[in-house]
């Protein structure tokens, strides 16, 4: 009996640090396990007994990519449950801020995370410096006006200006989103480039059959709202999330793994689910970058994700270009809020997916209990799922390559593994 | 002055903690900015002079006690040491690594470096005692940086 193990002790390269075990006998896979050193998620009871006014900044601190994420799905769900009408003119303004966060967030991985991968690079250092240079200032250019515009509308750390229950604190003027306009134009133009760059890219295919789950929305292309579908014909609420998708806990993981409570089988979030779910939403330029970075679409490949970032890039820069065009500031930028008790559920969708957040909710306004549960958490079980689809077509390549190899599958869901933590490792001598 | 970290990590708050205090001793002399991810820290770089970066860090194998500060400096000629170039922040992209970028794509300012060890990272930990106790000198040292830059 032949055995042969591949360990990768560190996925490189996915937002924090993960392991990926499996143990090979006689050709065939025995064990898959990807090990996700996430802690427990004490937010959820970090915000019991808080009062839900101060949702918004707590969640924020979740994860420090996509604060906006979380700070979204929790003023939605809480102004719903309060009946808060939120002034004219916030709609627009959450959703510049959202696809600020998706610009920032998809540019950071198709350039710093992905094109290392499918360019055979190390790193994105190793990037640059192999030719990429110009590839890379582009994308960090983009991505920096993302973030940029995160920071005049959602505010920063000494700004004040940011999402509440009700609206927001403070609403960015005109002027100060009109000066973004020549960044974006710039932008509209070069996210073509990043398209046409990804295109030819040889990755591998991975043709396996999933459910994809996305949010959909009859109006528009679905950010903060919408109701759930699936490429398998399932429609659900927010309010009907946990009857639907229920998280199982496994013994090699921290984390938990998502699946559907009926069929017990995973499912994946994300921008392919997205694009796949919403075609017909997209907008004119999205249509013409997910064509010329080479998305044939309905496609169930998760490599096809890249193409789709690139997609979905150009889409919130369209759509940022329309809302600051058309901007006028809501006055009042917020409403007074009257709690009420009941459960509050919102989903809303993260750069790496639908994301569901959960709020019982006390007369006084205090939160009783929470429940969060990301798309990293959802896409877990169906990273490993195309693991054990994918590797037996390879398991004949030498170790370094199949390591490689494996590492893309899991990066394809852009995860995001350890949320809160950040740490360096070091070993110099003591200053 | 950057500090990188999450206030709710464990002793992973130590870099926001350690500038907010810098900063109500010297900040009138430095813009102060706290990141959760050292990726910010490549945007922060352009059209600085110098970089103070204050971090937690975590030795591999755990050689050092929770609590020991390290220093370290980078500038044109010199990189972070090569153990900072591990992959292991919430961004998929350690400081050294992101500094190593910035290189790669143009001229990069001196950039100084302290941190102190963790004991725990853990989300809604408190500070660990042994970090919580080496806080003032974080402090001292960062405060003592500012000023070297500044002068």
């Amino acid at each position: 009996m032949t055995h042969r193990s591949v360990e990768v002790p560190v996925v490189a390269r996915v937002e924090g640090e993960g392991a990926l075990h499996v143990r090979v006998d006689d050709g065939e896979i025995t064990r898959l396990e990807l090990e996700i050193y996430e802690p427990p998620r004490f937010f959820e009871s970090f915000l019991r007994g808080r009062h839900f006014s101060e949702v918004p900044d707590i969640v924020a601190r979740i994860c420090g990519i996509c604060p906006v994420a979380y700070q979204m799905s929790a003023v939605h769900g809480l102004e719903r449950l309060f009946e808060a009408e939120v002034p004219e003119g916030t709609r627009e303004l959450r959703r510049l801020l959202y696809c600020a966060e998706w610009i920032e967030s998809h540019m950071l991985h198709v350039h710093l995370l992905a094109l290392p991968d499918f360019l055979g690079f190390d790193d994105a250092i190793a990037l640059a410096r192999g030719g990429f240079k110009e590839a890379v200032e582009r994308g960090l250019r983009i991505k920096r006006l993302g973030n940029d515009l995160l920071a005049a509308v959602g505010g920063r750390e000494v700004n004040p200006v940011s999402p509440v229950v009700g609206g927001f604190s403070k609403a960015v003027s005109a002027r100060e989103l009109r000066a973004f306009l020549p960044r974006i134009e710039d932008a509209l133009g070069e996210i073509l480039q990043v398209a046409d760059l990804v295109a030819p890219l040889e990755m591998p295919v991975l043709p396996r059959d999933a459910e994809l789950v996305a949010m959909t929305n009859p109006l528009e292309f679905p950010m903060n709202e919408g109701d759930l579908a699936s490429t398998r014909g399932r429609l659900f609420t927010a309010a009907e999330f946990e009857e639907v998708s229920t998280e199982l806990h496994v013994p090699h993981s921290n984390a938990l793994h998502s699946v559907f409570a009926d069929t017990g089988l995973p499912y994946v979030v994300g921008p392919l689910s997205r694009v796949v779910l919403n075609e017909a939403a997209l907008t004119p330029l999205a249509r013409e970058a997910a064509t010329r970075a080479g998305l044939h679409l309905p496609t169930l490949d998760p490599f096809a994700s890249m193409a789709a970032r690139v997609a979905e890039t150009a889409l919130a820069l369209e759509e940022a270009l329309r809302l600051i065009e058309a901007y006028e500031p809501p006055s009042p930028p917020r409403v007074a809020i009257v709690p009420r008790a009941g459960r509050a559920t919102w989903t809303t969708e993260a750069p790496r997916g639908t994301i569901y957040h959960r709020y019982d909710v006390a007369a006084d306004g205090t939160i009783t209990e929470a429940k969060i549960v990301p798309p990293t958490s959802q896409n877990l079980r169906h990273m490993e799922h195309d693991l054990r689809e994918f590797l037996p077509g390879v398991l004949d390549r030498p170790d370094e390559e199949l390591t490689r190899l494996a590492e893309m599958v899991v990066r394809n869901y852009d995860p995001c593994i350890s949320c809160a933590t950040h740490f360096l490792r070091m070993d110099v001598e003591r200053a | 002055m950057i500090g990188c970290g999450s206030p709710e990590g464990g002793d992973d708050a130590a870099g926001p903690l350690a500038v907010r205090a810098v900063r109500a001793r010297v900040g009138r002399q430095v813009e102060v900015v706290e990141t959760g991810s050292p990726l910010r820290v490549l945007d922060l770089l352009e059209g600085a002079d110098v970089v103070i970066v204050v971090d937690a860090v975590r030795s591999t194998g755990g050689g050092r006690a929770p609590g020991t500060l390290v220093r370290a400096k980078a500038d044109g000629s010199a990189a972070l040491p090569a153990e900072l170039r591990s992959s292991l922040s919430s961004h998929g992209l350690g400081l050294a690594e992101a500094l190593g970028l910035a290189a790669a794509l143009g001229p990069v300012p001196r950039v100084v470096f302290h941190g102190v060890e963790v004991g725990t990272a853990q989300t809604g930990a408190p500070l660990s005692p042994a970090v919580e106790a080496a806080l003032p000198a974080l402090v001292d040292a960062v405060a003592a940086s500012v000023e070297e830059a500044s002068g």
